[in-house]
């Protein structure tokens, strides 16, 4: 199983990379919009975790890109704060609010990965 | 011996002279000489002195006939019965012989007679007079005395002489008839003599016709009058009527075949020269014996110089009085359709100007047009008759009707008037009414075809062939033109009615020009009455004494009191409990200055704010007379500028948030996940260590989630609870920290539904109690619910009754300073030194976000209370 971690901050790269392998998964690591979408479409992942700010291209755009290629590939949006309304018009799969406590996120990606198979 | 020759003397003689007398009597024609014959024939018969005939009538004896009456008798005395020989003949009904010395008898005249017989004269019974004989003689002078047979013989004679004397009687009377008779016949004569000297003679055009108007008769006044001879006009029919006038003409026949006279016309008739004349005219209907109409008479009068010369005295002298009056009228007439409307009955009155039809024009400078006003005047020839007959019927007089004008409804829907006021005549277009305007001349058009310009589209209209106009001049100020014309009666109009209406027109200029002033002033006054009435500020006007002149709506809707109870009080007995300190601003203003002011206060009591505003009215030679206060409500404003203040300083500190968060975030998030993955891997004291900052980085954290959680406008999903139990639920989380405090908890709560976001809902509360507790200490805590019914407005405009929960928190906590209270549920404020000052922002924004209203009340030192205004679950659609 081959996660997609996206954010702009390597320190927190690094952080999910060493969490989520301690899940099990493969984990590869894309600190930018435009990284993001050449993995993307590369390495093929089976699920993407995507910062909504990031400096190139927003989450937003970002997410937009990837449903358009590969719309199966469940995406989950990590936010800053609570964004719940305004997400409910894009069509991410999840979302999740950034936290030190990666309970929710471990909990969710689990969840998402069951139902898909 | 006597007797002897009585007989000789009497028998043959007496015969003969009897059958004499007879025969005379029917050969005499007149009486009266038959009669002296009769007394001659006696006095020859008896060779008497003389005799006497006399005739009774009314109690007395006139002479009638005599024979050698001495010249000393009294011929003209008449003499009573009873009175005298005859006198005694008569009233004793007998033959009477005198016998001077012998007798009782005496001769009433004055005769120096001897003897005398005297009988009465009698036709049946009926006395007629007396005949007197006296002095017999024998013939040779002697007189002697009257035998029987004498008397025999006498009234033979007084026999013939009484048939005589009635034949007279009869022969008087005839001759009395024929004459009666004659000089009645000449007297009938005499008369129709007079009446066809009169008819030949009069001045006056006397015609008949019959009941098809053709004419029957015609005079001598006629000829000279019309020009046309008997032969020519007798059997014509209509020949002097105007073709113009034929539809009236036959209007006035009909009228007099139903038996009308109509007096004194004032009409037009056409000569056989074709010229037309004014004539006075009088109809009436001839009858027959039995009263049927079978022919009318006409008599008609030429007053051309008639009318001319009285017009020029009559209207000399009429028109100053009718001036007088109308201008007094106009004067006392502000309205100005009411004063157009006198104007133009001036114009049109028979006892005003007489015209038949009347316009006026005022000048539109703005649009530069000339504006049709007001139009009088009847639309046809049957209207004109209608009302003319009326107007005489009723026998108004112009001042009569221009009281009406004044007093009455004004009506304005005549044809003149429709047609009048659609017509505009733009004043580059040249007619003879824009050139009178320009030219401020007046213009008599006799004949539109040879005039030119006289013929507009709109001349053609009316029909009319001649008019005049004339221009209304104020000032040396061409404001319009009055446009008159005599369409039905087709009366020339003359430079003489022009000059009376010039002099007219200069007063009805000023008039109108009044009018159109008082008329702006009147409208401006509305204007600013309204203005006055519907602003929403307060407004009241005082004079220097602070007494209330006027006042408008707001203020009496504010004071629930009506206009008249609070104009003429003293300002501050009206306002103090209103607003005071507005009142006393007002007055220090107004006594320290002139100058007006606006100032916004506080009122402390009401705890409202107003804005002030006060002016002096100065009068126009400087003096103060009184202040125009002005005082809005500036509450509402106020409140709703704080709460757009609040929220432009909500969406900034959102955008702030949001980018602090993402900053402070990301690093937080960095240090708590590792720490998290060492606290796992490290042992003992150093597994405690990063414990701490793993739960320090929550807590960083928390405070995040706090603030974002105030910035974020997520939509709430709401459930039905009982209020009670979301209380509940607060009060058992939060009773350790109060009973930390030493306070004590009231609650006073009854079961109330409402739909609400639980957790947020409790959030809110959460603080409010949290912060009610960490400010009172060995103090009381009360949270009660009350239920409370408002009138609100709906979405469709309609008042309706809604119910609201009413969450009390009270706390007898220091309070909140003054100063404070506006700010205290902005955020980051906060008196603590340990406080995020987003409680009470966050509480806020949670109950408004609920629909809800939340307030505060304070005294310092005393308490604090907070109300929350919740709508109920049952008024929830």
């Amino acid at each position: 199983m081959k996660l997609l971690v996206v954010d702009d901050e390597k320190n927190i790269l690094k952080l999910y990379k060493a969490e989520l392998e301690d899940e099990g998964y493969t984990v590869i690591t894309a600190n930018s919009g435009k990284e993001a979408i050449e993995l993307f479409e590369k390495e093929n992942p089976d699920l993407v975790t995507l910062d909504i700010l990031m400096p190139d291209i927003d989450g937003i755009r970002v997410l937009r890109q990837m449903k358009e290629m590969r719309p199966n590939v469940p995406v989950i949006m990590l936010t800053a704060y609570d964004y719940r309304d305004d997400f409910s018009v894009w069509v991410s799969d999840a979302y999740v609010v950034k936290s030190s406590d990666l309970t929710t996120l471990k909990a969710t990606i689990k969840q998402i990965i069951e139902k898909g198979q | 011996m006597m007797e002897t020759r009585d007989k000789e003397n009497t028998d043959p003689k007496g015969i003969a002279r009897l059958y004499e007398l007879t025969r005379a009597i029917l050969l005499v024609n007149d009486p009266e000489e038959l009669l002296n014959t009769i007394a001659s024939e006696v006095v020859k018969l008896f060779h008497a002195r003389g005799s006497i005939i006399r005739v009774a009538h009314e109690g007395k004896l006139y002479l009638k006939a005599s024979c050698n009456l001495p010249e000393s008798f009294m011929a003209d005395e008449a003499i009573a019965f009873g009175e005298g020989l005859a006198g005694m003949a008569v009233s004793e009904d007998r033959t009477i012989i005198y016998q001077r010395g012998e007798d009782p008898y005496r001769p009433a005249v004055m005769l120096d007679i001897q003897n005398a017989v005297s009988t009465p004269l009698k036709s049946g019974s009926n006395l007629l007079g007396t005949f007197t004989v006296f002095d017999k003689t024998d013939g040779e002078g002697n007189i002697v005395p009257f035998t029987k047979e004498d008397v025999d013989s006498l009234e033979g004679f007084a026999t013939i002489a009484a048939i005589v004397i009635e034949k007279l009687f009869l022969y008087e009377k005839a001759l009395q008839k024929e004459r009666e008779a004659n000089e009645e016949k000449q007297r009938a004569l005499e008369l129709s003599k007079y009446l066809q000297s009169l008819i030949d003679n009069t001045a006056d055009a006397i015609i008949t016709t019959d009941l098809n108007r053709t004419i029957q008769s015609w005079n001598i006044g006629a000829e000279n009058m019309y020009g046309y001879t008997r032969e020519e006009a007798v059997g014509k029919s209509y020949l002097l009527i105007p073709d113009f006038m034929l539809d009236i003409e036959r209007v006035y026949t009909e009228g007099v075949k139903k038996g009308e006279t109509l007096k004194n016309l004032e009409t037009v008739h056409r000569k056989k020269d074709g010229s037309l004349i004014d004539v006075s005219l009088t109809m009436s209907p001839i009858k027959d014996i039995q009263g049927n109409i079978i022919g009318i008479s006409g008599i008609s009068r030429d007053i051309t110089h008639r009318k001319k010369t009285e017009r020029e005295l009559i209207r000399k002298n009429d028109m100053l009085n009718r001036l007088i009056f109308i201008s007094s009228a106009m004067r006392s007439t502000l309205n100005l359709d009411r004063l157009l409307r006198m104007i133009l009955t001036a114009v049109t009155m028979g006892d005003g100007f007489g015209f038949n039809r009347a316009m006026l024009f005022l000048l539109d400078e703005e649009r530069n047009v000339l504006k049709g006003a007001m139009g009088v005047g009847p639309s046809g020839h049957e209207e004109a008759w209608r009302i003319w007959s009326t107007l005489s019927m009723e026998n108004k007089n112009l001042n009569d009707l221009i009281e009406e004008i004044e007093r009455g409804p004004l009506k304005k829907d005549s044809f003149m008037d429709k047609l009048c006021c659609s017509m505009e005549i733009p004043l580059d277009e040249v007619s003879v009414l824009t050139m009178s305007l320009k030219n401020k001349i007046p213009y008599n058009v006799k004949d539109v075809h040879l005039q030119e310009f006289a013929a507009p589209l709109f001349m053609q209209h009316l029909g009319s062939t001649a008019y005049a106009v004339i221009p209304l001049v104020s000032q040396d100020k061409a404001i319009g033109v009055l446009w008159v014309d005599n369409h039905f009666s087709r009366r020339p109009i003359t430079d003489d009615d022009i000059e009376y209406l010039k002099g007219f027109t200069s007063q009805i200029a000023s008039a109108i020009e009044n009018a159109r002033l008082f008329e702006r002033v009147y409208q401006a006054e509305k204007e600013l009455e309204n203005i006055f009435e519907s602003i929403d500020d307060m407004l009241y006007v005082t004079d220097v004494d602070y007494v209330i002149r006027n006042v408008n709506r707001a203020v009496t809707e504010k004071l629930g009191m009506s206009a008249k109870d609070i104009i003429g009080k003293k300002s501050f007995e009206v306002f103090h409990h209103v607003f005071a300190e507005c009142e006393t601003r007002f007055r220090e203003m107004v006594n320290n200055t002139d100058e007006p002011f606006i100032e916004e206060i506080e009122d402390k009591n009401s705890d409202n704010t107003y804005l002030i505003s006060c002016s002096p009215i100065i009068n126009s030679v400087g003096k103060p007379i009184g202040t125009v206060h002005i005082v809005r409500d500036i509450t509402e404003i106020k409140k709703l500028r704080a709460r757009v203040h609040e929220s432009e300083r909500m969406a900034a500190l959102g955008e702030i948030a949001a980018k602090v968060a993402h900053e402070i975030r990301n690093p937080l998030l960095s240090i708590g996940g590792f720490a998290r993955r060492l606290e796992k891997r490290l042992n003992g004291g150093l597994s405690d260590y990063a414990k701490i900052i793993v739960e320090e980085v929550r807590r960083l954290e928390q405070i995040l989630n706090d603030t974002l959680s105030f910035v974020k406008s997520s939509r709430i999903e709401r459930t039905e609870l009982d209020l009670c139990k979301i209380i509940e639920s607060v009060t058992d989380l939060l009773e350790p920290v109060i009973l930390e405090n030493k306070n004590r908890l009231i609650k006073d709560l009854k079961p109330l539904h409402v739909c609400v976001s639980p957790d947020r809902f409790r959030e809110a509360l959460m603080n409010i109690i949290n912060n009610a507790n960490q400010f009172t200490s060995e103090g009381t805590i009360t949270i009660s619910i009350d239920k409370r019914t408002i009138n609100v407005i709906d979405t469709t405009g309609k008042l309706t009754k809604r119910n609201e929960a009413v969450i009390s928190i009270s706390d007898t906590g220091c309070g909140i300073k003054k100063e404070d209270m506006p700010r205290i549920f902005d955020p980051f404020f906060t008196t603590r030194t340990n406080g995020t000052g987003l409680g009470l922002a966050i509480t806020k924004r949670i109950i408004e976000e609920h629909g809800g209203m939340i307030e505060v009340h304070s005294t310092t030192g005393e308490g604090t209370t907070f109300k929350i205004y919740l709508t109920c679950k049952e008024d929830e659609q």
